[in-house]
């Protein structure tokens, strides 16, 4: 099991998660973070700290899809260690439905 | 029955208890990456474990487990191995556990080479009592139970298992994956008492202990991984090692691209335990800590030993019952 970074997370980017990941196994995009399948130890400490609910465990119903997604972009996109600022409009953007559509597969800076 | 192949085939459905990051969780992962590829079913694998949040190891894995008595693990592991050589069996226990309450049953089983495969989560702290301070303690630990600090020196988790003449001794570090998971197949596969320590952060009561090992900014320069055959080198630019300087060990540093000093070379086949015992004595920050196999030796089991006093065959109760009366015994009126 591991847990996975949803679609909320897109264009929001918190990143509240990363500083507490005991196995830094969180990877980040232009606007999303993922979290690396393989390396995720199932520990459950970064659910709570989500601001936006993103994070859930592969446990949960139609998490077949995020799952080959966050370990597709897990592959190509930088580790992430520590905590950044967030996305200035990350309030805007964090109950809007529907923002598949606007992920972006370029890498962040990690 | 077929084996199974995959890490979430052996994960059984019970809730896990640990705090959401917990070292433990690390552990857990790795050894579900690990069983599958031993080729054996898992009804031939048993977990058997103490008390402390460590113990619940046996109760996340589809396999057998016993959920035992306080530091009493190595004794029913001891008796399971012995009666069923056809199983597996590992050991989980902690610092509390393994080196407080059980710390005699731990020697004991591995002075006598069962074949056991004994992991050691020590997170220096009794977390499931919710944080007093623990034989592996460092001096001056400010604990619930200690609000001054801790005053003794702490037992060296490493030097217990080599004191106790173990076959293997090792260690690793629970979010060093990779490493990890290799030591656990050499534990694994160890013929004999395989004891491995794991230094594992407890997050809540004693979070930060094994920065300098785990964080990787600067555990280049904390910690020296041992390599059989290869020399005890460490630091970012690798320009660090470890070298004997008559009777003790020191850090020596490279100088335009040499060694004035020779780096130690590891042999985990010395039968003589003294260098390992020094290795496994290093410190932090004096010393980098040494993680990796420190011995890895052949020997005879328990079982090797005592081939003809099989207490499966049948010829058992009949030689009991002649032992039991004969000589100096005698009849209570």
């Amino acid at each position: 099991m591991t847990y996975v970074v949803v679609e909320a997370c897109i264009k929001c980017k918190h990143t509240d998660c990363v500083e507490v990941c005991p196995v830094d196994c969180f990877y980040e995009g232009e606007n999303m973070l993922v979290i690396h399948p393989d390396e995720c130890i199932d520990c459950g400490v970064c659910e709570p700290e989500c601001p936006v609910d993103a994070i859930k465990p592969d446990t949960e119903p139609g998490m077949e899809s995020w799952v080959t997604l966050n370990a597709e972009l897990a592959a190509i996109w930088p580790v992430i260690t520590e905590q950044k600022d967030a996305p200035a409009d990350a309030e805007e953007w964090a109950d809007k439905p529907d923002k598949l559509a606007l992920l972006s597969r370029n890498p962040g800076e990690g | 029955m077929s084996v199974l192949q995959k890490p979430t085939d052996f994960t059984s459905d019970q809730e896990i208890r640990w705090c959401p990051g917990c070292g433990d969780f690390a552990i857990l992962a790795q050894m579900k990456k690990l069983l599958p590829t031993l080729g054996i079913p898992p009804e031939d694998i048993v977990f058997v474990s103490g008390i402390g949040c460590s113990s619940r190891f046996p109760y996340y894995l589809e396999t057998y487990g016993i959920h035992g008595i306080h530091g009493r693990a190595p004794a029913l592991a001891t008796g399971l191995a012995r009666m069923r050589p056809d199983l597996q069996t590992w050991v989980v226990t902690g610092d509390g556990d393994g080196l407080s309450i059980g710390c005699s049953h731990l020697i004991h089983a591995l002075r006598r080479n069962v074949n056991i495969k004994i992991l050691l989560f020590n997170n220096q702290i009794y977390g499931l009592t919710k944080g007093q301070f623990s034989p592996t303690s460092p001096q001056g630990l400010v604990t619930g139970s200690t609000p001054k600090g801790t005053v003794h020196e702490p037992l060296n988790a490493l030097s217990v298992a080599l004191a106790g003449k173990a076959t293997f001794v090792a260690r690793s570090v629970d979010t060093n994956a990779k490493h990890l998971g290799e030591v656990l197949r050499r534990a694994a596969l160890h013929r004999g008492s395989a004891f491995v320590e794991i230094y594992q952060n407890c997050h809540i009561y004693n979070d930060g202990a094994f920065d300098y090992a785990k964080n990787a900014k600067i555990k280049a320069n904390h910690v020296v991984e041992l390599n059989h055959g290869e020399p005890l080198i460490f630091g970012t630019e690798q320009d660090l090692a470890v070298g004997l300087n008559g009777p003790r060990l020191e850090t020596i540093k490279q100088r335009g691209g040499e060694w004035a000093d020779k780096p130690l070379i590891h042999d985990e086949t010395n039968q003589d335990s003294s260098l390992a015992q020094m290795i496994a004595q290093m410190r932090h920050p004096e010393m980098p800590e040494a993680i990796g196999v420190f011995r890895a030796i052949k020997a005879p089991t328990h079982n090797d030993l005592m081939p003809d006093q099989s207490p499966t065959t049948k010829e058992r109760a009949k030689r009991l019952k002649k032992q039991l009366t004969s000589g100096q015994t005698w009849t209570v009126a």
